[in-house]
């Protein structure tokens, strides 16, 4: 059905301009383009009121750009079938709470067009996954902040869609349910499915995410590839070595770490030298660790320059 | 057309479920089954005074039901954000709008059918302790309800658009009640400037008032309660016309609040 050229998501020079009260208007968005790839995981960082929800709210629909476009599945966000196949998690959902969530999940099934059986089915399937089961046929008034996280996530695995757009899918979690997300989106992604969420977490972004794309104060600062920042990151090395002469790493920061073990720290642009010095004159490797910039420090760093 | 009853079966199971909404039937109720009581008051007219009283009474509830179903729907939703949860489902506004009237539609008509059959016994055991001379007319009482179920229909429609531009109670609320009190006098005041008074008036001012006529809608002409005390009968066509208009002035309404809320930024 869908067609190789067809994006997940597609976003072009998306603005949203707010209009406050007494004529202040808020510029949340400004020419934001970034498009999603089928199959991949991208997280979307960014700080407090960078307009990550903007962004989200636009592609579903919520509210109205005022310019741009974007398109979920190939077709317009302003068309309602554009969400068919898309799972979406609000920021802070807040669901009917006069309903339980059997008969919430069974609301979303219809309008997914799901047909009565698989909606019993499926519902049982989520409320399972995500631990909801024992409450699952009480109003949600009565959830915690947690169980209700927990019952729009199940919401957007329901009807097993391809898209996944979720707003800040690990707040209010504790660490089970934290580690029950990572979980599920590895699961998600080896399934082939897209996923795009936004986080400040990105501890989050380094363990589950293909792209990270950071958005500061409504405009797209950087997208990148994880694994090639995280590679780029790189600033040095713990070399742990046994039987090295001491002369070796003259100039080099060290320290002793058991009788005959020195841990040395060398830096990017020394490591391959170091390593033929130790191969020339003697000295076994017991262990080599990278030491790395995370994905913090870049995160950091980017809102830094601005 | 499932995506339809599932959202209606929505909005239902949220009146429902609200103790308020339940503990003002249960007020309506009770005062109905009281009417027999109320009507030993008249020593005279005790079965039209039991259907005049009964059916005020319904009425009244009627009104209130469709008051505050229309004043607290769309805005109640878009501030407790269901709005981000429902609208961002496969579901467009036009689907969300008809739905949300559709249930209260359903509850109010349930709700006056639910009364009449109640007030069926309440009425025959006031009229068999005093018998009047005229019979009850039970068509002509299901037909002032009727008449009056479609009339709040009317009322709940343009509560709920002024709710859809609304962001709290009180707008659609107070805009509701005026603009029914307005429609329910305007057809007396439209005969008085269209008579002997009208000329005495600038014709601007007769031409604004009729105009302002034309759009409030005419509450006066879905009352039927005098033909249903005392047994007058009714025209055919003059009861299909009612109903054509307020069915037509129902669409208007809808149609409106669909074009608004889908304009409508949510949160
Ligand atoms: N309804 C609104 N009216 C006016 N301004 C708004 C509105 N919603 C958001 N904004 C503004 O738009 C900007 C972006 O907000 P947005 O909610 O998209 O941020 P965010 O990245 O999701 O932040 P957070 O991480 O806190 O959730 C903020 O400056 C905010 O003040
Ligand atoms: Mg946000």
């Amino acid at each position: 059905m869908k067609s190789e050229s067809i994006h997940s998501i597609e976003i072009s020079s998306l603005s949203k301009t707010y209009k406050g009260r007494k004529g202040k208007a808020v510029e949340a968005l400004s020419e934001l383009s970034l498009t999603i790839q089928n199959g991949e995981i991208c997280g979307f960082l960014g700080p407090n009121g960078a307009g990550k929800s903007t962004t989200i709210k636009i592609l579903m629909g919520l509210i109205t750009a005022t310019s741009g476009t974007a398109t979920l599945c190939g077709l317009p966000v302003t068309d309602p079938g554009a969400r068919k196949r898309v799972g979406y998690l609000p920021e802070n959902p807040s669901l009917f709470d006069y309903l339980t969530a059997r008969e919430y999940l069974a609301l979303c099934g219809r309008a997914f067009a799901m047909d009565g059986e698989s909606i019993l089915r499926e519902s049982q399937r989520v409320l399972e996954l995500l631990d909801l089961r024992e409450a699952a046929d009480r109003p949600v008034r009565g959830y915690s902040k947690g169980m209700v996280q927990r019952l729009g996530l199940a919401r957007t695995l329901l009807h097993d869609p391809d898209v996944f757009i979720l707003d800040e899918p690990m707040s209010g979690l504790d660490p089970v349910g934290r580690a029950l997300v990572k979980d599920i989106l590895k699961d998600l992604k080896s399934r082939g499915k897209t996923v795009f969420f936004s986080t400040h977490i990105t501890a989050d972004v380094e363990v589950v995410c293909d792209r990270v794309a950071v958005i500061v104060g409504g405009r797209l600062r950087s997208v990148d590839v994880v694994d090639e920042l995280l590679e780029s990151g790189i600033e040095g090395y713990d070399i742990q070595v046994k039987n090295c002469a001491p002369a070796l790493y003259a100039g080099l920061t060290s320290s002793p770490k058991a009788s005959d073990i020195t841990e040395i720290y060398v830096p990017r642009d020394r490591f391959n030298e170091f390593l033929a010095h130790l191969g020339k004159n003697g000295g076994d490797i017991h262990l080599i660790e990278p030491k790395r910039k995370d994905l913090e420090a870049f995160f950091l760093d980017i809102l830094g320059k601005g | 057309m499932r995506l339809f009853l599932a959202l209606t079966s929505v909005t239902l199971r949220g009146i429902l479920r609200d103790r308020m909404l339940r503990a003002i039937l249960g007020t309506v109720l009770l005062l109905i089954l009281l009417v027999p009581v109320f009507s030993m008051f008249s020593m005279r007219q005790v079965q039209e005074l039991a259907i005049t009283i009964t059916l005020s009474a319904i009425s009244f509830f009627l009104l209130v039901m469709s008051l505050l179903l229309g004043s607290s729907s769309v805005w109640r939703d878009i501030e407790r954000r269901y709005t981000s949860s429902i609208l961002t489902l496969p579901v467009s506004r036009r689907a969300y709008i008809l739905g949300k009237f559709s249930g209260i539609a359903i509850f109010i008509v349930c709700c006056g059918l639910f009364l009449f059959l109640v007030s069926v016994p309440v009425i025959m055991f006031a009229a068999s302790s005093y018998p009047s001379d005229v019979p009850v007319h039970w068509l002509n009482i299901a037909l002032a309800i009727g008449a009056d179920i479609l009339k709040y229909l009317l009322v709940a429609a343009l509560a709920l658009l002024f709710s859809t531009i609304s962001t709290s109670f009180f707008l659609p609320f107070f805009a509701t009640i005026a603009v029914y009190l307005a429609g329910s006098a305007s057809q007396e005041v439209f005969e008085y400037v269209s008579g002997q008074f009208g000329t005495e008036l600038q014709p601007a001012s007769v031409a604004v008032i009729k105009g302002v006529y034309y759009i409030l809608p005419n509450f006066s002409a879905f009352n039927l309660k005098v033909p249903a005390i005392y047994g007058l009968s009714h025209s055919p066509g003059g009861l299909a016309l009612t109903t054509l208009y307020g069915v037509i002035y129902v669409v208007i309404l809808l149609v409106l609040a669909i074009k608004i809320f889908s304009r409508r930024q949510l949160p």
